[in-house]
């Protein structure tokens, strides 16, 4: 059984990628941070007492879970909110809400030309992340991010080990185009 | 670059995004974290059941079923009623049977003095009860 400690280390260390995650699905930040807080709140009452290996597992499943469920909810937000960010914003209709997100860290970013640029390219690299279609960045990021293997990205999804290949290997195809053009080099 | 060299790469520039949230977002994140451990399964303290009708600050040791001498004590009341009863049992029979040792004795007694009632020679079941005694003496 997981002790309170053994829970709150590991919230503590998934709870900045599930919260970006929650982001690239959702495409808000408040959104996000329900999401994010509605799988806590769940893994803490009904899994609380499952033992920690378990954890990593269950929350992304449950954090999974809860995306599809804010989009089974509000079918319509999605448009919704995309609209709303295009309006927020300064004079960009093509502005991303990962481009605001990182806007507000400017004021303690590195004045450095070079980190201004690696700032440039992890906006960049998140917002193609972003675009990838549903399952794709789902499996990508669970097998890449997560660090789970095919087995246990399959067993979060809900598909088989050949599905969680096809997802990553067209992600990744997606994404290194996508870089490409923007002329962008890992 | 192959798959994995170049999901190494994405993965790394996620951090340092991920690494980046500003703090009101942390702010919210470490909140939900809290009250989700608030309401962790199994991570309070140990439920003290109380009947429904007992008062909280009523605890006396009189009213904890699980420990020490109260405890035996309960079950010793289901006892007491049934050890009661088996040596009243014991008792009223063994005074039955010293009754019986004394009106044997008086009549032994009787007989060895001679001081029966003519009578009871000439009773059949007199007869009978002196045989009896006699096979239980051998």
């Amino acid at each position: 059984m997981a002790t309170r400690e053994e829970l709150s280390e590991f919230l503590a260390g998934v709870q900045r990628r599930a919260f970006k995650q929650a982001v690239f699905a959702v495409r808000d930040e408040s959104h996000a941070l329900d999401i994010v807080q509605d799988a806590m709140m769940k893994i803490a009452e009904n899994y609380g007492d499952r033992p920690a290996a378990e954890l990593p597992l269950l929350f992304t499943r449950i954090l999974q879970n809860s995306i599809h469920d804010f989009f089974r909810r509000s079918k319509v937000r999605s448009a919704w909110v995309t609209l709303f960010s295009a309006l927020g914003s300064d004079d960009d209709p093509d502005a991303d809400p990962l481009e605001t997100l990182e806007a507000r860290g400017d004021g303690r970013a590195e004045s450095s030309e070079a980190a201004f640029e690696r700032e440039q390219i992890v906006a960049a690299i998140e917002e193609e992340v972003a675009k990838l279609p549903a399952r794709q960045r789902e499996a990508f990021l669970l097998r890449y991010w997560e660090d789970f293997d095919t087995a246990e990205t399959a067993a979060a999804m809900g598909c088989s080990e050949g599905s969680v290949k096809t997802h990553c290997s067209r992600a990744t195809s997606a994404l290194a185009k996508a870089l490409k053009e923007r002329g962008i080099s890992l | 670059m192959n798959q994995d060299e170049f999901g190494f790469r994405i993965r790394q520039a996620l951090n340092e995004g991920a690494e980046r949230l500003d703090y009101r977002t942390m702010l919210r994140l470490e909140q939900a974290r809290g009250a989700a451990l608030a309401r962790q399964r199994h991570a309070g303290p140990a439920t003290v059941r109380v009947p429904a009708l007992q008062l909280a600050g009523a605890g006396s040791p009189a009213v904890d079923e699980g420990t020490g001498a109260w405890h035996w004590l309960r079950g010793a009341g289901w006892i007491a009623p049934l050890l009661a009863l088996a040596v009243g049992f014991v008792a009223i029979s063994q005074w039955q049977h010293q009754l019986e040792i004394e009106r044997l004795a008086a009549l032994d007694f009787a007989v060895l003095l001679d001081d029966g009632p003519l009578d009871a020679y000439a009773d059949q079941g007199f007869g009978v009860l002196l045989q009896a005694e006699r096979q239980l003496d051998h």
